[in-house]
């Protein structure tokens, strides 16, 4: 299908889109971990690749593959407010752009949408250096009773094949 | 040469040894050039042609098979003008060859071809890649040094390393193991020696770990570093030269633990090893699991877990790891050990990153400490904990409880050693 006849969500679709990535970028942001919970599927997949987004993820080690219970679980080590890694919460702000979207085709309801993100943190718990963490992004988003949730997000580094520092807040 | 006899104690070490750049430097050329590191294991180039870069110290290099089945550990720089010639983390080739001027180094690291050779008056047979003046594998660890007078392998890795390599080869069905398919970076800002310490420390779990421990309790680390020094049968061992372990095959409770399942859930694996190795040698295993240890200096086995500690500079360093992948077992199973190993180390995980917190939080600390302050009797790091408690084996190992610092001791007693000759 050439690139001009994928089918496209409508502008009040898009508005929607945009306000629910803005929103998660925001809570991510400020560390709002069970708010930033509250917009997950119960199958949401969260994937940070060392490498290109690209065949069987089960089939290589990556920096983070959550399903949902380990999520859960990453989001409770930091609910304990012992997870020194993140004490305190890194300050951040990221631009999240070149937002497109476009409905699942598959499935109604349901979009993907690709988006630049480009995240500025403090590491603020050890040595006070700005990281910049440029990344491709993918979401999944499915409409559940009406309002739009997070199925799926990967994060496609920049850096991704090469060493990372500590990334334990949320991407 | 700095005066490490005195800045290394039995129970104490000066912290000018994790920041001072010239410590850094006759690191690598003590421990890195003159003796053996790990570089890799023979999966990771199974094919002739197959390479992977490394570091030997600081040193670029590459380890590849060549056509005659042979491992080699060659610098990875040209011999001519000095160009890399490998800049991607793996790959297969028939031949190495410079993007300056076209010469071309067989997987050997012989000089096949230059172009417009008869301006060139020197021998080929001069001109070949500089390589590692040892490489020898064990259980297909593949170690080298680069000066080539290190001695045997197998008089460096002695009998805790052997033991502790084989313990893990022997829970493959085949004996062999494979690695993951990818290793993983960790970038820390801290000195490579707080990786040795930390990785081996039986007495840091319930503080620095604590929020592992209260948001997935059910992990085996309970019964073999947090249950508290009353209960814990685990042991902290200095196997000597340098290589510690912290054993947990005492706490144990059963069967398959270090796994977090039971024979149950694994049959197809408990079912293969019981074939290869009989069946009271299968139940010893499945219930005394993986080691938890260095090799000194650059090789952690955690569990099923390998880790390489790469320096980069006296305040940065790389902790690589990827999985352990064991042969002659179904993929789920495999599988299962790349989940595990994702949840354990590298950047996101839910253990090491607050394990890198600390020791950048400790490079920090230490990060104005000069030799000068040692007979100030300023910026000592105490590593005294259990000294007098500890026991000698007959075969000269040391052992005492698991939150006892016997494996850091033992670490750094090998560190002056090496350092100091």
């Amino acid at each position: 299908m050439s690139e001009d006849r994928v089918p496209t969500c409508d502008e009040a679709e898009r508005r929607e889109i945009e306000a629910f990535v803005f929103r998660e970028a925001r809570l991510a942001d400020t560390s709002q971990y069970g708010e930033w919970e509250a917009l997950v599927t119960d199958d949401m997949q969260y994937w940070i690749p060392a490498g290109p987004a690209t065949g069987d993820r089960a089939a290589a080690l990556s920096y983070v593959n959550d399903n949902r219970a380990r999520l859960a679980t990453r989001i409770r080590q930091l609910q304990t407010g012992k997870r020194h890694a993140q004490t305190p919460a890194s300050p951040m702000c990221r631009a999240v752009t070149n937002i497109e979207c476009q409905p699942a085709g598959e499935v109604a309801g349901e979009y993907v949408v690709t988006a630049t993100q480009i995240v500025y943190e403090l590491a603020a718990q050890s040595s006070a250096r700005l990281q910049v963490w440029p990344a491709r992004v993918t979401y999944r988003l499915r409409r559940v009773e009406g309002r739009l949730r997070m199925a799926a997000k990967t994060v496609e580094l920049v850096t991704a094949t090469e060493p990372q520092p500590n990334l334990t807040f949320l991407l | 040469m700095t005066a490490y006899h005195q800045l290394v104690g039995a129970d104490q070490v000066h912290g000018s040894l994790y920041q001072d750049p010239g410590v850094f430097a006759e690191e690598m050329r003590q421990i890195f050039s003159r003796g053996w590191v790990f570089v890799g294991h023979e999966s990771e180039v199974a094919e002739p042609g197959q390479w992977v870069t490394r570091r030997i110290g600081r040193a670029p290099m590459i380890l590849v098979r060549d056509r005659s089945g042979a491992l080699n550990v060659l610098a990875n720089r040209c011999s001519h003008r000095g160009t890399a010639l490998c800049w991607e983390h793996r790959g297969s080739d028939s031949s190495f060859q410079c993007t300056y001027h076209a010469w071309n180094f067989a997987l050997d690291g012989t000089l096949r071809a230059v172009p417009y050779p008869a301006g060139f008056e020197k021998d080929h047979a001069a001109l070949g890649l500089d390589r590692a003046g040892q490489v020898e594998s064990y259980r297909g660890f593949v170690f080298a040094n680069l000066d080539g007078s290190a001695g045997s392998l197998a008089d460096h890795l002695g009998i805790g390393g052997s033991d502790m390599i084989d313990r893990l080869c022997d829970l493959s069905p085949t004996g062999s193991i494979g690695l993951g398919p990818n290793w993983l970076g960790h970038a820390v800002g801290s000195n490579w020696k707080m990786w040795p310490e930390s990785d081996n420390d039986g007495y840091h779990l319930n503080w620095v770990h604590a929020s592992m421990v209260s948001s997935a309790p059910d992990t085996y680390y309970q019964e073999t570093v947090l249950g508290g020094e009353s209960g814990n049968q685990s042991r902290a061992v200095d196997w000597g030269d340098g290589h510690v372990e912290l054993d947990f095959r005492p706490s144990y409770r059963r069967e398959l633990a270090w796994l977090g399942t039971s024979r149950d859930k694994v049959p197809g694996y408990c079912a293969a090893l019981e074939s290869a190795r009989g069946v009271p040698a299968a139940a010893r295993l499945l219930w005394d699991g993986p080691p938890h240890g260095l090799i000194f200096p650059n090789l952690f086995l955690g569990e099923l877990n390998i880790a390489i500690i790469e320096p980069i500079a006296a305040d940065r360093m790389v902790h690589w790891h990827t999985a352990v992948q064991f042969e002659g077992v179904d993929e789920s199973f495999n599988r299962r050990l790349l989940r595990q190993s994702e949840a354990a180390m590298g950047p996101a995980a839910f253990i090491v990153p607050d394990d890198a917190i600390t020791a950048e939080r400790m490079q920090l600390a230490m990060s104005a400490t000069s030799i000068d302050d040692a007979e100030a009797r300023r910026g000592w790091v105490d590593m005294s904990r259990g000294l007098g408690r500890e026991e000698r084996g007959p075969d000269g190992r040391r052992a005492a409880l698991i939150s006892d610092e016997t494996t850091n001791r033992g670490f750094w007693r090998q560190y002056r050693t090496v350092m100091a000759r």
